[in-house]
């Protein structure tokens, strides 16, 4: 049923996942399994529902109907005497420090050193102590190739890094799996690179992500399978080879076309 | 037409002096609890509960809908029949703390809510409560936008001490009273009180601005 054959249980199952704003579904009935280690890249025109679909996967959105399992745990609440009982805010707020979340417009702590933005979820929500916290945050940070920047604030670093602090910042919770939300669309085309190499290696450290990306290339090279999404539904989910040298739907086709006359421009 | 009297204004000094303490004893007191409740009922209008959010609109709606003057006649005359047996500075206490804390409370709900969506995001998606997420995201980036109205808020509530002359505290404006109602010199007194509250905002107002500049 995915492209790429699954064993055991999915890590992450969404059934008949739906948003409604306004009487419009922006998210419609999505079904989807992710296996562990699957690296998943959504594409589709906008408003087809990509950046919902992650937000209502962690809850920062509530889904209007549908349900979102991760590792066997229900996200929206708790099987009692057989039926399911919403979870109260906090309880929500626990099971989301399993997803990992990057923004497009990066939403560093303004307040915090890039330091201190890694560190504040091991010290305040898993209660590390603040030392301790650092000391990790300071790897996480070496690991996105940070280490220079440390005490820096937000303002003071450019787009590309202040990603990848926030990369660093969703590691430092040790999160199950990963969602990437246009991570290079609000950067300067020469700062695009360092951040996909970032998440490139993620993806080969076997991480489990989701990220909905523009970047064409990126996706066909790094992701292991292809979800091509519009009108709040999933159209096409496939092998990134097999989507971009045989598209199935002429909504894909069209997709395509117009992404690659806006590189044939670009490139003039 | 009467000549200005300057004896009479250097006479009343100590007097006026005197209710200028009283005046900054009350605001001191006013602030530091009408800052406190401000702060404590605006962070509380941002709880993921509906009745305490409840309780906080009500109560920022009848501060900003009924008159300072009422509401400190209303806590002179209401907590004795409440059992709670008060002096009239005390009152006078409880009336400025309960207007500023309506106020700072919405002044506070705004700052909090003017920081960018996406640091509230943000916080959820590394795990925060919402509490977590008011407490060591949203305050600290409010602080700064937070400061100007503030002090704006302080010096109003020392205009509004004066208000407590009517329940016979001898704050400076019931002192300046008490000297008129004896030499008949109202002009005099009221233009030297005048200059006394200037005197005292000014300070409040220099005070204030190096603050600011501290939080930029």
């Amino acid at each position: 049923m995915t492209a790429t054959g699954m064993m055991g249980p999915p890590l992450l199952r969404i059934r008949g996942l739906s948003k409604v704003f306004a009487d419009i579904p922006v998210l419609d009935r999505v079904d989807l399994d992710v296996a562990r280690g699957e690296v998943v890249m959504v594409i589709g025109p906008s408003g087809a529902g990509k950046s919902t679909l992650l937000r209502c996967i962690n809850r920062i959105e509530t889904p209007t109907t549908g349900e979102v399992v991760l590792d066997g745990i229900n996200m929206a609440g708790t099987i009692r005497g057989g039926r399911l009982v919403s979870d109260s805010p906090s309880e929500t707020a626990r099971k989301r420090q399993r997803i990992g979340m990057v923004f497009q417009r990066f939403n560093l702590f303004a307040h915090l050193s890039a330091l201190d933005n890694v560190a504040i979820g091991p010290h305040r929500v898993l209660r590390i102590a603040r030392a301790e916290a650092r000391n990790q945050a300071a790897s996480h940070l070496d690991r996105v190739r940070l280490s220079a920047h440390m005490t820096k604030r937000p303002a003071q670093l450019s787009g590309g890094q202040q990603q990848r602090v926030a990369i660093a910042r969703a590691l430092a919770m040790s999160p199950t799996l990963m969602l990437f939300d246009e991570p290079t669309s609000a950067l300067d085309p020469e700062l695009v690179g360092e951040v996909l190499t970032v998440i490139r290696d993620l993806a080969r450290d076997g991480m489990t992500m989701l990220v909905v990306t523009h970047e064409m290339t990126f996706a066909r090279d790094v992701g292991t399978r292809l979800l091509f999404m519009d009108g709040g539904r999933v159209v096409e989910d496939r092998t990134p080879s097999a989507f971009f040298d045989q598209p199935e739907s002429d909504r894909a086709r069209a997709f395509l076309r117009r992404m690659n006359e806006r590189q044939t421009v670009a490139a003039d | 037409m009467n000549p200005f009297d300057w004896n009479v204004v250097w006479y009343a000094i100590p007097y006026l002096a005197a209710g200028a303490v009283v005046t900054l004893e009350l605001s001191a007191l006013g602030m530091l609890f009408g800052t406190t409740v401000g702060v404590v009922a605006g962070l509380l209008s941002l709880s993921d509960y509906r009745l305490l959010r409840g309780i906080v609109r009500a109560y920022v709606y009848f501060v900003r809908g009924t008159p300072a003057l009422v509401q400190v006649f209303l806590v002179y005359f209401a907590m004795p029949q409440l059992g709670l047996e008060l002096s009239a500075f005390w009152s006078g206490v409880v009336a400025l703390s309960f207007n500023a804390g309506g106020f700072i409370a919405e002044i506070v709900r705004s700052g909090l809510q003017s920081i960018d969506a996406g640091q509230t995001e943000a916080a959820k998606s590394i795990g925060m409560t919402n509490r977590q997420a008011i407490l060591f995201i949203l305050l600290p980036q409010s602080l700064r936008r937070i400061t100007p109205p503030l002090t704006n808020e302080v010096i109003t509530l020392v205009k509004s001490s004066s208000l407590l002359s009517v329940i016979s505290i001898s704050e400076l404006t019931r002192s300046a009273q008490a000297i008129i109602a004896a030499k008949f010199t109202p002009f005099e007194l009221y233009a030297e009180l005048a200059v006394f509250y200037l005197v005292i905002i000014s300070i409040l107002a220099k005070a204030s601005e190096y603050i600011e500049r501290r939080l930029a």
